[in-house]
């Protein structure tokens, strides 16, 4: 064989199977389609819970499932009462290649939920709002001409509706028709989901800065600079906004003014939203402890490890703060004594925020399974796959 | 500790923290440090890919002396690995130098890839995955998420201009370390996977994140520069040059045979212009390549013998 032909060939097969290593290996753990980790919400015994949107799997080009999904949830006994479909109707993505010709219904936040109708902020840019009387649902881009992801969840107060944008903004929408009220540009993506305590809303940003506006016109009272992106939902206690930040610290400011009142510094990104109780920060942070520290003066009162990054959020239950490791543990931590002690061990991936009513508590894992555990005894009441 | 743990701690943290640092001193811009980062890993692997483009050469240099070897041990096998293996090791060429370099590279291709993935972290998924690879300097930490808006790119989604990008400087790459065979099989074999790769590759980057077409991009266009200052623009530009050297070999090929002949016998050799597949020019017309012309007679060389094997008769 020509030697010159040889190693030109060789050179292709090596460039070949370069190809194949970054397709097959390279791609490992990445993953490129947004699939979302939402968590429920319950109201009046219901649990309203928007499932992942897993990829088929397979080899080079997996096509990701499209349509997302609202299911209801009987809680006192894990049957399923009903499903609406959220069609993906978003924007193109591309369509060359492998590449999808459309976004997945993917949803990060929490479904909202006031009187009858449930509402979903989607990856695709979209808001939805479905009866649970009538299964009926409406649905329209927050930004139409510019479509881009929600990755919070909605806010519900009196007939607004009050979420925050990939494309910068925070928009009031009337809860009935969707309509725009007003907006705000930030400067910087939201991903972080509004707070609204009295007429003030709270949304951090891209753009390192923790805003008060004006809920009625969406108007700046204040802003809180940080140095680092704000993802986190903000905590509003006793006039203070507790805000975690990529600077990897946790910020208490003061509500009125935007003034610093402390700060605490961990090892990594605080993701998910705190709780407080008896007067004490639970804040759980992605270097897999979770601190208490003194809502007043920002002092640690102790940390738990648990082993592994928590991004779900916390809930308080009884007098324990219930929180779930990445790694599928479940923990108490008793607020009298802080002292931490483990429920249950799902052995699944855990980053939604987890809901709570009476004395149980429900996780929705990576796997998407959702399992409703007893708060005292970690015992799983009943368990149903929700895909 | 898995080799996932090592991987991530020897390859990906390095990579991830450094291509983070990048873009907070290159104006918070990722593409820049894209462009960055490739130039510095291709120079930090210099040594390697010029061993890997010397051994080619060196490959290609031998291939006179393969074929004869080929040739003459075609129904032995055994024999002919001996003779090659032999070959290989008087001139000081490994086989193995084509390619062993461009295998140890792989890895940190590979972690500057999945690097590049892992930081575009346009998903909230990819974002909390992202934490566990940072270092815990506070530079890190403050300059994420980073920005996707290079030029005219989403850096987290295809595109196409890029795409042809990635082909052609793929293409040129390609040709410049290609050179044509004999075998007009092989040739064909060898043209189709010159057009073959970079169409895959134009393909693939439409599907892939831009940010790593960048990278794509830039590595190509480092490489070519590397291929060139080592072999020059090789079979890219077909010209003159190249067939002066295919005429120089046939026209030492000649004078050896004339030199072997017994005095007085009869040696039939074709034209060069016949040979060379030159036979379209008019006779007498001028050619081209003005600078590469030879004796028309084999006999005009056998008169001065003086000169010695391979010598060429000054250009005129």
């Amino acid at each position: 064989m020509n030697i010159r032909s040889n190693i030109a060939l060789k050179v292709c097969l090596a460039a070949i199977l370069l190809l194949a290593g970054l397709t097959l290996f390279g791609c490992a753990g990445i993953r490129s389609s947004p699939e979302g980790i939402s968590g429920g919400v319950i109201a009046d015994g219901t649990l309203f819970l928007c499932p992942s949107v897993k990829q088929a799997g397979g080899l080079g080009c997996a096509s990701p499932q499209l349509e997302g999904k609202l299911v209801a949830v009987d809680i006192s006994n894990g049957n399923r009462l009903w499903e609406v479909s959220l069609e993906a109707s978003g924007p193109t993505g591309g369509g060359y290649g492998c590449a999808q010709s459309a976004t997945p219904v993917a949803i990060y936040g929490n479904p909202a939920v006031a009187g009858d109708l449930v509402y979903i902020a989607g990856y695709n840019g979209r808001i939805y709002a479905v009866s649970a009387s009538t299964r009926l649902s409406q649905d329209r881009y927050v930004n139409e001409a510019n479509p881009q992801p929600i990755i919070g969840a909605p806010a519900v107060v009196g007939d607004r509706l009050y979420l925050g944008s990939a494309d910068g903004r925070v928009y009031a929408l009337n809860a009935v028709s969707l309509e725009k009220e007003w907006e705000f540009q930030s400067g910087g993506k939201i991903w972080s989901t509004p707070v609204i305590d009295g007429n003030m809303l709270y949304i951090g940003s891209f753009n390192k800065k923790l805003y008060a506006l004006d809920a009625g016109d969406g108007a700046k009272k204040w802003e809180f600079p940080t140095e680092g992106a704000i993802i986190a939902t903000p905590l509003v206690y006793d006039n203070t906004v507790y805000i975690g930040s990529f600077d990897r610290c946790l910020y208490a400011v003061d509500a009125s003014d935007g003034s610093l009142k402390w700060k605490f510094m961990a090892d990594s990104w605080f993701w998910a939203k705190p709780v407080i109780c008896n007067n004490t920060i639970y804040a759980p942070c992605l270097d897999g402890k979770v601190y208490a520290l003194d809502a007043e003066s920002g002092e640690k009162v102790a940390d738990f490890d648990l082993g592994s990054p928590i991004s779900s959020s916390p809930v308080l239950a009884g007098s324990s703060v219930v929180i779930a490791s990445e790694e599928g543990k479940v923990f108490a931590v008793d607020t009298g004594s802080n002292q931490l002690r483990l429920l249950s061990e799902l052995g699944e991936m855990v980053r939604a925020p987890l809901c709570t009513s009476d004395e149980t508590i429900y996780v929705y894992t990576g796997e998407q399974n959702l399992y409703a555990l007893n708060v005292e005894s970690g015992v799983k009441s009943w368990s149903l796959a929700i895909k | 500790m898995g080799i996932g743990d090592i991987w991530n701690l020897i390859a990906m943290q390095p990579v991830i923290n450094t291509l983070i640092v990048l873009t907070h001193y290159l104006f918070n811009n990722f593409g820049l440090a894209i462009i960055v980062l490739t130039i510095i890993v291709n120079a930090a692997m210099l040594p390697l890919t010029l061993k890997q483009v010397h051994a080619s050469k060196a490959m290609q240099a031998l291939q006179p002396k393969l074929a004869e070897i080929q040739k003459k041990y075609a129904k032995d096998k055994q024999r002919l690995a001996q003779e090659q293996m032999k070959l290989y090791k008087e001139s000081g060429v490994s086989p193995a130098g084509c390619l062993l370099p461009l295998v140890v590279q792989m890895p940190v291709w590979i972690a500057l890839y999945q690097s590049i993935m892992h930081v575009l972290a346009v998903i909230p998924e990819n974002l909390l995955g992202l934490s566990k690879y940072l270092y815990s300097w506070p530079i890190v930490y403050s300059t994420l998420p980073l920005e996707n808006h290079f030029l005219w790119l989403n850096l987290a989604t295809g595109d196409m201009l890029l795409a042809l990008l990635v082909g052609g400087t793929m293409w040129v790459q390609q040709k410049m370390i290609m050179t044509p065979g004999a075998d007009p099989k092989q040739q064909q074999q060898a043209s189709m996977m010159l057009w073959l790769m970079p169409m895959m590759f134009a393909f693939l980057t439409l599907s892939f994140p831009s940010g790593l077409a960048l990278f794509w991009v830039t590595s190509n266009v480092v490489r070519i520069g590397i291929q060139y200052s080592a072999t020059g623009w090789g079979a890219l530009v077909k010209a003159a040059p190249q067939k002066k050297g295919e005429r120089d070999k046939k026209y030492k090929q000649r004078i050896a045979e004339v030199e072997k002949a017994p005095e007085g016998a009869e040696i039939v050799a074709p034209s060069l212009t016949q040979e060379e597949g030159l036979s379209h020019e008019e006779p007498g017309s001028e050619r081209q390549d003005r600078g590469g012309g030879y004796p028309k007679s084999i006999r005009a060389i056998r008169r001065k013998p003086k000169r010695g094997r391979g010598h060429r008769p000054k250009r005129r």
